[in-house]
C-alpha cells in the first residue's frame, strides 16, 4: 500500500501526531523501567531461603522473676514444645532469620585476622537447630548435645565446633572441601567446621551475602529470648496455640510474650518491596489504559471530523479496506516513531535511575517487552475509529453539512 | 466577562462529553498518581522538628579501625553511634547549654491492672535532658534531673499509650511500676507524642512509634540493660565483663547536643576536635580526624530516611503526568481546532484574538481544576488502599502516619493541576487563537 498520502497529510497538520508519538514513548520509558524493578522486586521476594518457612513460628519470652534458671528452664521449655503432638523439632534462638535483625561475625583461615575472611551471619541453636530451620547438610555432620555450650553474657568464648552454610566455605575455601578444617575467630580462637550446609538465608534479606549462614552451638543468655519451632506440615496455626498455652501453664520465672509465625515476620520484611510492585504495576495499568484511552479519543475524534473527507474518498474509488488500511497504517507509523523515540527515553531514564540510585543497569531485552505491548495497545485503541471510518457511506460525500 | 467565558467554557463542554471526560480522567489520574507518591514523600522528608531543627545536633567521632571505614559505601562519613567512654566524656565536659546521651532498650513491664497481659516494654534509657531538648509534651508531672541520672533513682516518665494501657489514662504520677526487677515511680506522663521521621533516634526505623517509658541514664549501667538498637565493634572486646563492653571500642550510644548559635556550633566542633585529638595522642582513634555535627535536616540526609524507592517514585509520578499532559494537549488540540468554524464566527463578530485565547483557556482551566479535584478523591482512595494492604500490626502505624493526606499536598496539588491544565492548554488555546476568520467563513 502507498504510504505516500499518509505522510503528505501528516506533514500538512504535524502536531496531533507528534503528541501521540511523544505520549507513546514517555509511556514506554516508564513502562519499561517499572517492569524492570517489578520484576527485580518479585524476584527477591520469591527467592528460596532453604528454610521451611511455612512451618516455623517462633515463642518469644521474657525473664520475669528469680525462679527462671537459665539454661535449666529454657531446657524444660523445650522439653514441653517438642513433645507436643504436632511439633517436629524446637530450639532456643538469638535471631530471626529474613527479620532484618541478627548478628554477625568475621572469621578468616589463618591466625591474627589473616588469610581469607568468611562474614557469617550467625544463629545461635541447639542440637535441634539445623532441623528446626529445615536447611540440608551436604558434607559432614550436624553437632550433637554435648558441644552446645551456654556462655556467661558478654563472654567472647566461641564454640569449638560450628556448621557453614556453602557460601561461607566458597569465600573460606574455594576449590576445596571446608569440612573439618580450622578456621580462627578475631580473638585468635580455633573453630572447627563440622558440616557445610547445602544452602540457607540468614536475617537480611537485602544483604548481597544474605546466603552467609552459620549454626553455632551456643544457648544465647539474654533477658529477652526465643524459642523456634518447627510444626508438622499444616499444623502450625495450631500448634502455635497449644504451644502458648501449655508453656503458660507452667511458671518457671519466664514469661510469654508473643507468638508469631515465621511467614508473618517474612511479609512484613518484604511489605516495602511488595508496595513498591504493587504500585508500579498500577502506575503500568493505569499508563496503558490511559494511553490506549488518549490514543482512541483522538482517532475516534479525527474520524469524526473527517467523515465527509472519508466519503468522499469512498465516493472516489477508495474500498472499505483502503480506509481501514490507511487509518491503522497512519496509527502504525506515528506508533513506531513513538516506539523508537520511547526507546531511547528508556534507556535514558534506566540510565538515570542506574547511576542515581544505584539500581542494577537495565536489561535490553524489557526494551522488546514494552515495544510489543505499546504497538499492540497503540493498534488496538486505534483499531475501532478505524473500522468506524471505512464504515462511512459514500453518499455522504453529496450531502452538504 | 468571566461569566461568560464559564458559560462557553461549559457550552464547550457539553458538547463533546465523551472528550471532555476523558480529558478530566487523563488529568485526574495524573494528580492522583502525582498526590499519592507525594503525600508519602512528603511525610517521609518532612522536619520533625522545624523550629529547632538548626540548633540541635548529633555528635559524631570516627572511632573506625584504621584498615577500613566504618561504612564502605560512604568512606568519608564516621559512624553515627558514639563508644561508651566517648559519649561519657562528651556527656560530663558540659561543652553545651545542653546535651543528652542514651540508647534504646527495653524491660518486662508487669501491669497491675487486670486484663493486661505483660509486655516487653520499649525503654529509652537517657540522660535527663532529653525532654527540654527535643520539646517533649508533658501531660502529667515532668522529667528529672541530673541527680536522678546519678543515683540512678527509680522515675520512670511515660507516655501517653502506656498510662492509658496501665493505668487507664488516669494521672499517674507518684503511682510505681515494675519494669524488669525494678520498681519505679511515675514522675511524669507524656502527651500524645510522636515526632516522624524518629530524627532521635534511627536505628531501628525511621518511622517507629517512639519508646513506651523513659528512664534515667545511670539505669543503663547499673542494671546492664541491653542494647535494642544496633551494637557494632570492630576490635574485640578485650575481656567477658560488662565493664569491658563499655571500655571498648563497642560504638552504641546516641549523642545530642543543643547549640542555639553558629558560634556555639564552632566553638563544639572545636571542643570535639580537640578531645579526639587527644585521644589520637593516647593511641586510639587510628583513622583522620574526622568528627562531624549534624544538624537534624543533615542528619536525616545522613541517615537517608527517604527512601530510594520514594525518590524513583516521584520521578516516575512527573513522568505519569507527564504523560497525561500531552495526552490532553492533544485532545485539546483536536477539540478546538474542530471548533475553528464557531471561533472564526467570533473572531468575525468583533472577538479580539485576547478574547480567544482567554475563552479557551477559562476552558481549559475548569478542566485542569475538575480533573485535580477528582485526582485529590482518587489519592484518598489510593493512599486508604495502601493503608489497608500494608498497615500490619508491625507497621501500621508508621503507615498511617505516612499516608495521611496532609494540607501542603493538597495545596500543592490544587497548584500543581492548574499549572497543568495551563501548560496543556496553553499551546492549543494560542494556536485557535491565531484562526484567521475569512478562512472558517468561507466555508460555512
Amino acid at each position: 500500500m502507498d504510504i505516500k498520502p499518509i505522510l503528505s497529510a501528516l506533514r500538512r497538520s504535524p502536531t496531533g501526531a507528534i503528541l501521540v508519538s511523544l505520549q507513546i514513548a514517555l509511556a514506554l520509558a516508564i513502562v519499561v523501567n517499572s517492569l524492570f524493578i517489578i520484576v527485580q522486586r518479585m524476584e527477591l521476594i520469591n527467592r528460596d531461603p532453604g528454610i521451611d518457612v511455612p512451618n516455623i513460628f517462633f515463642v518469644g519470652f521474657q525473664v520475669a522473676s528469680d525462679k527462671y534458671q537459665g539454661e535449666v528452664t529454657m531446657r524444660e521449655d523445650l522439653q514441653i514444645l517438642r513433645s507436643l503432638p504436632g511439633v517436629r523439632s524446637a530450639t532456643v534462638v538469638n535471631a530471626v532469620p529474613l527479620s532484618g535483625g541478627g548478628s554477625a561475625a568475621s572469621m578468616h583461615t589463618e591466625p591474627n585476622e589473616k588469610g581469607r575472611t568468611g562474614d557469617m551471619n550467625y544463629f545461635q541453636v541447639d542440637e535441634q537447630g539445623l532441623e528446626t530451620f529445615g536447611a540440608r547438610l551436604v558434607e559432614g555432620r550436624n553437632f550433637d548435645a554435648t558441644i552446645v555450650t551456654k556462655p556467661a553474657r558478654n563472654s567472647s568464648t566461641s564454640p569449638s565446633g560450628i556448621l557453614i552454610t556453602r557460601d561461607v566455605a566458597r569465600d573460606m575455601f574455594p576449590g576445596e572441601s571446608a569440612l573439618g578444617k580450622t578456621i580462627y575467630t578475631g580473638t585468635n580462637q580455633p573453630v572447627t567446621i563440622l558440616g557445610i550446609i547445602d544452602h540457607m538465608h540468614g536475617s537480611w534479606p537485602s544483604w548481597d551475602k544474605v546466603g552467609n549462614v552459620a549454626l553455632f552451638p551456643v544457648i544465647t543468655d539474654e533477658t529477652y529470648a526465643r524459642y523456634m519451632v518447627r510444626a508438622k506440615p499444616g499444623q502450625r496455626d495450631a500448634m502455635m496455640k497449644m504451644a502458648e498455652e501449655a508453656l503458660g501453664k507452667v511458671d518457671n520465672g519466664r514469661v510469654i510474650l508473643r507468638v508469631r509465625s515465621l511467614e508473618y515476620v517474612a511479609a512484613s520484611t518484604f511489605a516495602e518491596d511488595r508496595a513498591m510492585a504493587l504500585y508500579l504495576t498500577v502506575v503500568i495499568a493505569l499508563l496503558l489504559g490511559i494511553s490506549a484511552l488518549g490514543i482512541f479519543g483522538l482517532a475516534a475524534f479525527n474520524v469524526s471530523t473527517r467523515t465527509r473527507q472519508i466519503g468522499t474518498r469512498r465516493a472516489v474509488g477508495a474500498r472499505r479496506t483502503d480506509i481501514l488500511q490507511y487509518f491503522l497504517a497512519e496509527n502504525w507509523l506515528i506508533t513506531t516513531v513513538g516506539v523508537a523515540l520511547g526507546c531511547i527515553l528508556a534507556l535514558l531514564l534506566g540510565y538515570w535511575l542506574s547511576t542515581t540510585f544505584e539500581h542494577p543497569r537495565l536489561k535490553l531485552y524489557y526494551l522488546v517487552f514494552g515495544v510489543v505491548g505499546l504497538w499492540g495497545v497503540s493498534l488496538a485503541a486505534a483499531f475501532r475509529p478505524a473500522r468506524r471510518a471505512s464504515m462511512v457511506s459514500p453518499a455522504i460525500a453529496t450531502r452538504t453539512v | 466577562m468571566f461569566a461568560y467565558d464559564l458559560r462557553l467554557a461549559l457550552d464547550s463542554m457539553k458538547r463533546h462529553p465523551g472528550l471532555s471526560a476523558l480529558m478530566v480522567l487523563a488529568i485526574a489520574l495524573g494528580i492522583a498518581v502525582c498526590t499519592v507518591t507525594f503525600t508519602i514523600y512528603h511525610a517521609m522528608a518532612t522536619n520533625p522538628i522545624p523550629g529547632k531543627s538548626s540548633q540541635l545536633y548529633a555528635v559524631t567521632i570516627d572511632t573506625w579501625s584504621a584498615e577500613r571505614p566504618y561504612d564502605d559505601d560512604k568512606p568519608d562519613l564516621p559512624p553515627q553511634l558514639l563508644t561508651y567512654r566517648d559519649a561519657m566524656y562528651l556527656y560530663g565536659a558540659r561543652a553545651a547549654p545542653r546535651s543528652v546521651v542514651m540508647y534504646k532498650s527495653g524491660a518486662l513491664l508487669l501491669p497491675e491492672r487486670a486484663g493486661v497481659k505483660p509486655f516487653n516494654a520499649q525503654l529509652r534509657v537517657t540522660s535527663h535532658e532529653f525532654f527540654p531538648m527535643f520539646d517533649v509534651p508533658f501531660q502529667y508531672g515532668q522529667g528529672w534531673d541530673a541527680a536522678a541520672d546519678e543515683g540512678p533513682q527509680p522515675v520512670v516518665v511515660l507516655n501517653h499509650e502506656t498510662n492509658a494501657k496501665v493505668f487507664g489514662g488516669e494521672n499517674s504520677v507518684g503511682r510505681t511500676l515494675k519494669l524488669g526487677k525494678v520498681e519505679y515511680r511515675v514522675v511524669g506522663v507524656l502527651q500524645p507524642w510522636a515526632p516522624s521521621p524518629k530524627f532521635f533516634d534511627l536505628n531501628n526505623g525511621s518511622f517507629d512509634d517512639p519508646e513506651d517509658a523513659y528512664i534515667p541514664y545511670g539505669w543503663g549501667k547499673a542494671l546492664e540493660m541491653p542494647v535494642y538498637g544496633n551494637t557494632n565493634c570492630w576490635k574485640p572486646e578485650g575481656g567477658d565483663t560488662y565493664q569491658d563492653f563499655l571500655n571498648s571500642e563497642c560504638i552504641w550510644l546516641q549523642f545530642w547536643a543543643e547549640l542555639p548559635t553558629v558560634a556555639d556550633r564552632d566553638t563544639y566542633q572545636a571542643f570535639v576536635d580537640n578531645y579526639a585529638r587527644s585521644q589520637k595522642a593516647a593511641g586510639r582513634l587510628p583513622r583522620k580526624l574526622n568528627n562531624v555535627l549534624y544538624d537534624v535536616d543533615q542528619w536525616l540526609d545522613r541517615n537517608e530516611v527517604v527512601h530510594k524507592d520514594n525518590r524513583v517514585l516521584i520521578g516516575i509520578a512527573l513522568l505519569f503526568l507527564g504523560v497525561c499532559l500531552v495526552n490532553v494537549v492533544g485532545l485539546l488540540l483536536a477539540k478546538f481546532l474542530n471548533a475553528a468554524p464557531l471561533t472564526g464566527l467570533r473572531r468575525a463578530l468583533g472577538a479580539s484574538r485576547r478574547d480567544i485565547v482567554r475563552q479557551h483557556m477559562t476552558e481549559v482551566l475548569l478542566i485542569g481544576l475538575t480533573g485535580g479535584a477528582l485526582g485529590i478523591l482518587l489519592a484518598v482512595g489510593g493512599l486508604a488502599g495502601i493503608r489497608a494492604i500494608y498497615g500490619s500490626d508491625f507497621t501500621r502505624s508508621s503507615y498511617e502516619r505516612l499516608t495521611e493526606l496532609d494540607p501542603v499536598v493538597v495545596l500543592a496539588t490544587l497548584a500543581l493541576s492548574l499549572l497543568a491544565g495551563a501548560i496543556a492548554g496553553l499551546y492549543p488555546s494560542w494556536r485557535i487563537g491565531r484562526t484567521a476568520p475569512a478562512v472558517y467563513l468561507k466555508t460555512q
